[in-house]
This record gives C-alpha cells, structure tokens and sequence, in this order.
C-alpha cells in the first residue's frame, strides 16, 4: 500500500526545488512549441537531405570540425531520406502529443544525429539548446495533458478529473539550463575584445550573413546605443540565474529575456534562434500560472479557441476503432512518413540525374572575371583601412557619442577616427584647414597596429574667428576623411604684437 | 486519501530516484564543467562533446565582409563557376552554405560533389578565392550617405585561398586573407626581416641526441648555408 502523498513530499528547500509535484502545464507547452521551432528550420533542409547528409552529398561531421574523425556514420539516401522524413513525423507527433515519450525519443535522437552530420550548414547554438530541450522532453511526461495521449486516456476510461501531477525535475532543468547558457554567454562577451567599446556589435550588425535586419543598420552606427545595450545584455545575462526564481525576479529576468531575444530579431536578423530561446521560456511557466490565467475571464474566449484542436482531435480519433492500438497507428503514420520522404526526395531529383536531359551542366564563367580574380594583387586601399571619421565633443566608452557641426570658443573638439582590422602600424594625421582650405593646425600620431580608434583633440581658441571649418583626417599622405563645421562667436581678428629682437 | 491526485501512482521507486537523481547530477556536473571549462580555458580543445556545454555564442566578428568563390579551370583554359546548379541551400540566411565554412572542411567534400554531379570536360584544377570589403560599405545608400560624407566606392580584394584537384586533393594551401594581412604588417620591418634571414631555419633538425648516442653521422643539419647554433 502506498504511503500518502504528504509524507512523500521532499523535506528540504532543494528537494523541493527538484521533486515538487505539479502538473506539467510548462513542459506540454514546450512540447508544442519547440518541435515547431525546430522543425522548420529542418523542414526547409528536406529538399536538400541528399546533399547535407548523405554518402551522395557532402556532411561535414562536427568530430571531424574537431579533428576526431568521422565518429558518426554517413548513410546512404535511402536510409537516411527516411530517416529523415520520420524525424519530421515524429516532430509533428510531439507537437500534438500522439505516442509523444516514443516520439520525443525518435526526434531527439534523430535531431541530434542529423545536426551533428552538417557541422557547417545544420549544426548551431540554436539547435543546441534545442537539442537539450528535446533531451529533456523525453525525460518529462509533457505528454500527460494537453495532447492525443491525453485525449485517447480518458476515452479509454481514465476518470480521474484531476490532471496528473509529477515531479517538476525536468522543467528545472530546463530553467537551469538557460540560466548556464545566459551565464556562459556572458563570459563569452566578458572575453571578447572590443564587447564592450561596441565594435563588436557593430560589425556583426553590419553583417550580411542572416536575414534582412534594416533597424540594425540604424542602430550599428550608434555607439552610446551599442555601448549601453553591451553593458545591460552582461548584466542581464549574469543575474538572470540569481533571480529568475524569485517570484517579481522571474517577471523582470524573462522579460528581459524576451526583449533581448526580440531585439537579436530585430537588430541581427536572427529568426530560429529567439525563436527556440523564447519556446523554451515556457518551462517556467508553472502549475500556478494556469490556474491563475484561468480565472481571468477576459481570456475565456481564447480558451474557447484553444479547446478547437482538442475537438478536431476527438472528430479525428473517432475515425479509428478504438479497438485499433495508438502504437499501431504510430507505427502507420511511422511507416508512411518513411515512404512519402523516400518517394518525395525521389521525386525532387535534386541532382537532376534521372532527367532526360541528364546532368546539370558546370556554370562557365567569363574569363576576363576568372583571371581577376585570380590574380588580384590589389593593395587595400587607404581610406578602406578607416570605418569612419566623426567629429564631437563628448565619448562614451571611448568611443564618440556625439557629432557636432557647430563650436563656439572654448569647446573641445574630439576628432576621432575608427580603423578596420587587421591593419598595419600607421602615420595618421588631423589638419584643421579653414574655408579655403588653407591649414591652420597639423597633428599627427602613430596609431599601432592593435588600435581599432585614434583620437584628436583640439581646443577651439580665440585665435580662429567666426566661420566654417574643415577637419581633415589624412594616412599615407593621403585625405581620407573631411568634417566640416563652423565656428559661432566673434569675429573680431585677434592681434598680436610682434616683438623683435 | 481526496488530496491524492496521482491516480495512485505518487512514490516513485527507490531506484528511479537514484537514476533520477545521478541524472540531475550529471547534467548539471556537464553544464557545469562547460562553463568553468570556458571561462578557463581548459579541457576545451579537440573536445567535441564541448560543443554542446559551451555558450561561446557571439565570439567576435571582423571589420570585413567575406564570400568564398571556387573557379574550376578545364583542360580547354574555360573558367568555370564551382556553385551547384541545382540551387544552393542558404542555411541561415542568404548566404550559401559554403560561405559558413570557417575550418574549411567542407571545401574539398563540396568541389568533388558538385563535379560529380554535374556534367563538364576534364577540370585541371579547383582555385579558392576569398572575396573581403570593409562591412561600411553593407550600409543601404541613404545611411552611408549620412554618416560617411563620401561616395560609397566599394571594391572586393580577391585572394587566392587555396588550389585543388578536381577530386579535392589540396595542392596548395594559402593563408587566409587576415592572417595574410597580419603577417604583412609584421614582416614590414626592415630589422625583422634581417633577424630573420640570419637566424637558424625553423625546420630542419641541427642534432640529434638519440642518434648520436647510437654512433650515426647523420645528426647534423645538411642544409648548406645555414648558422649553426
């Protein structure tokens, strides 16, 4: 006879942490939602299965990324075609919670194999964490409500009206997991040169290697922008496993959270990763949050809305006898899922080797560009070894927060130049010319070849009168850069006396 | 009990809350030991497991745009365009799959693959060219105009990575276009320039302890011209 349930509770804070009963709402939601962000990136790799990760393509294992060798075996397309179709059935099983632990098994494994064979083109951080995810997933019983499962279990007779509670062990892990990430992504920032000045961000928002990110452009070419959004990802990142588990701690920390993730939208072009991050969100939410939601009446129509797929479920499972075992129709939908992939891919042909026409043909290319290509020697150009050349009269970071166009006598203007790297030890020198271009000032500095800016700085005095100006930054004797300005205030012409010896 | 919503089933086992428990622990023990390893430095290299405790995510990007382009030249002199016709997959944007291939493993593996597949005369030789500008020149017209004041004058620098055959055999391996650069910037110095035609040459073995001792001759560099120790 089973003790009752109050004396199996654990005794200690951390046993509870671990072993606290609730009904997994969190874990079903990520069961829903992680399989569909996952699965489109992969969905879009189906046409090209043959090539990424078949004996008749061109994998490349991550062992082998890491000089280990080729650990996994590479399959032929007709076992890894189904495979992979199945891969994506299973997915779609998770989503609507069918024979879901079998399921979160196939996909997981499957998941972790196919994105392990394509360390170039598959393999990333996102699927990763989805990859933890989907492992964790497996461990949890996220099938037990909201799903097929669930459905098929009170049809056949289960009349507890009560969800069922677990241990909420899996959905800990999973919070743990982002709190490593985020922690772990910090000292990745805290080590890298240039975070934290801006650079950095700079350039991978200037980046042309995700998606379209139009707000980035903007943003890049704000240093206070990007200096102040380094320094709060960091905090962020740090504090977010000290106080997401904190009752107001969780509401700030995972909206922040859900800020950043929006913004790497936003800013870099990045779709599929804040994606999988923010469907893993959803493991924190818990047993209690459900609850409350559900006595918002606001939200009652969407709950009427959400009870729709439960209905379609039930129209669909009235098909099938019930005498008909889910394990068989899984094994079904396993086996058609198996030949549709196999016959599709078939059917895509995606080296055209069964056409009529045969083989695709080789691109030629004009010669003329070919041999330009070949034989570049061109030396980079001066003004390509600078970004930029700004002037103002304030730094954040070291880095210029304002350009000014307009002095009075007395400011100090800061001239300052950012270089592209790798660049080579550098003479590089400001000329102050006036409106005729005839030169005023002339400073000149070395710049190493470590250094990403140079500075110059310049009080305006009484010796210039009112009118407009040039900053001219010059490298290599030549003029890279010129900032105009003008000059406020007196134009009464300073005279000296001139003594003599 | 009414307060039992378990359906009867609450206690887990005593052996599944061992597993359970040596689960947790190795999970977080993994987790754990990526971050410590990553924040250290240590136990990281060659490790491929690594890869999945370590959140290296975000580890630097250069001032410099880069494409990777393969010309192939057939035996006739015709250039052609080593890209595969049948459509390139853009993983994680616009970008071909071959230009995310930062170890260069997948070069070799993609030359022999799209010339097996497609339909061309005998090919001498596969070249890899790397494409670099300065990512100012990424800014659509209207920003760059704002913030640069100057015409938006881009030009690619093209340098030769490495040579192929057509099979993927490496014939030549270059450096890549910033080590390239890098090491310009060091060897334009007239004094290490000099140290370094004086010094002894990196790869060549002046004595051999182990061969000596066994009464051989041969325990001396051979090379003509060079300082000796």
């Amino acid at each position: 006879m089973n003790p009752p349930p109050a004396e199996n509770s654990p005794r200690t804070a951390l046993g509870r942490f671990f072993f606290a009963r609730e009904t997994p709402y969190g874990m079903a939601l990520l069961r829903i939602v992680l399989p569909l962000a996952a699965g489109v990136p992969m969905t879009m790799r189906f046409p090209f299965v043959r090539e990424l990760f078949t004996t008749d393509g061109s994998p490349v294992q991550l062992f082998e990324m890491f000089r280990q060798g080729s650990v996994l075996p590479v399959l032929t397309p007709a076992v890894a075609v189904p495979l992979y179709g199945i891969m994506l059935l299973c997915m779609l099983t998770s989503i609507v919670g069918f024979r879901t632990r079998t399921s979160l098994w196939v996909t997981t494994v499957l998941y972790l194999y196919f994105n392990a064979l394509d360390g170039v083109g598959t393999l990333t951080k996102y699927s990763v964490i989805a990859s933890h995810m989907l492992l964790l997933l497996s461990l949890s019983h996220a099938g037990s409500v909201w799903s097929v499962d669930a459905f098929l279990k009170k049809r056949s007779g289960d009349v507890n009206v009560l969800p069922p509670r677990f241990p909420v062990w899996p959905a800990r892990l999973v919070q743990l997991l982002f709190a490593f990430i985020y922690f772990g992504a910090s000292i990745t920032k805290i080590q890298t040169a240039e975070f934290f000045s801006g650079e950095q961000m700079r350039y991978w928002m200037l980046s042309d290697w995700n998606y379209e990110n139009p707000v980035g452009e903007i943003v890049a070419m704000s240093s206070p922008l990007l200096l102040i959004s380094a320094y709060l990802s960091v905090i962020w990142e740090v504090l977010f496993a000290f106080l997401v588990w904190r009752p107001r701690g969780r509401i700030v920390m995972l909206g922040a959270g859900a800020m950043f993730h929006f913004m790497t939208w936003l800013t870099l072009g990045l779709y599929v990763f804040p994606a999988i991050c923010l469907s893993g969100y959803l493991a924190f939410v818990s047993e209690q949050d459900i609850l409350r939601l559900r006595r918002i009446s606001v939200l009652r129509p969407i709950r009427a809305a959400i009870r729709l797929p439960a209905l379609a479920v039930s129209r669909v499972a009235d098909i099938f006898p019930q005498t008909v075992p889910a394990g068989v129709v899984w094994i079904c939908l396993l086996a058609a899922a198996a030949i549709g992939a196999t016959e599709a891919e078939l059917q895509m042909d995606i080296y055209q080797s069964r056409s009529e026409a045969g083989l695709l043909k080789l691109m030629p290319i004009d010669r003329d560009i070919a041999l330009t290509m070949l034989r570049d020697k061109t030396p980079v150009r001066e003004h390509d070894k600078f970004f930029n050349f700004e002037i103002g009269t304030s730094t954040i970071g070291y880095q210029l927060s304002n350009r000014r166009t307009d002095y009075s006598v007395g400011d100090t203007m800061i001239a300052q130049c950012n270089l592209n790297p790798p660049h080579e030890d550098m003479w590089v020198e400001c000329l102050l010319q006036d409106d005729e271009q005839r030169t005023i000032e002339q400073f000149g500095q070395f710049v190493p070849r470590e250094s990403l800016r140079a500075n110059f700085f310049y009080t305006v005095d009484s010796k210039l009168v009112a009118g407009r100006y040039s900053m001219v930054l010059k490298s290599a004797n030549q003029e890279i850069y010129r900032r105009h300005f003008s000059l406020s205030g007196n134009s009464t012409p300073q005279i000296f006396d001139v003594s003599t010896n | 009990m009414a307060t039992s919503r378990n359906h009867g089933r609450s206690a887990m086992t005593r052996l599944k809350s061992v597993l359970v428990i040596a689960f947790i622990g190795a999970y977080l023990s993994a987790l754990s030991f990526g971050t410590v390893a990553h924040a250290l430095k240590v136990g990281l290299c060659g490790n491929t497991l690594s890869f999945y405790v370590v959140w290296d995510m975000f580890c630097g990007w250069t001032a410099w745009d880069a494409r990777t382009h393969l010309i192939a030249e057939g035996a006739s002199g015709q250039y052609y365009d080593v890209r595969a016709p049948w459509g390139e997959f853009h993983p994680f944007g616009h970008l071909a799959r071959i230009h995310h291939d930062n170890t260069n493993d997948l070069l070799p593996r993609h030359i022999q693959n799209v010339l097996r597949h497609t339909a061309h005369e005998p090919i001498d030789r596969v070249y890899t060219i790397e494409e670099v500008w300065p990512k100012q020149y990424n800014l659509p017209p209207g920003l760059y105009d704002e913030h640069f004041g100057r015409p938006n004058d881009k030009l690619s620098y093209y340098h030769l990575r490495a040579v192929f055959r057509d099979d993927g055999t490496p014939m030549s391996i270059y450096p890549d276009w910033h080590a390239k650069q890098k090491l310009q910037a060091v060897y334009d110095n007239p004094r290490l320039r000099r140290q370094s035609a004086n010094a002894t040459s990196l790869f060549s073995t002046l004595y051999n302890p182990s061969q000596a001792r066994a009464g051989s001759t041969l325990n001396t560099s051979m090379s003509a011209g060079l300082s000796t120790n």
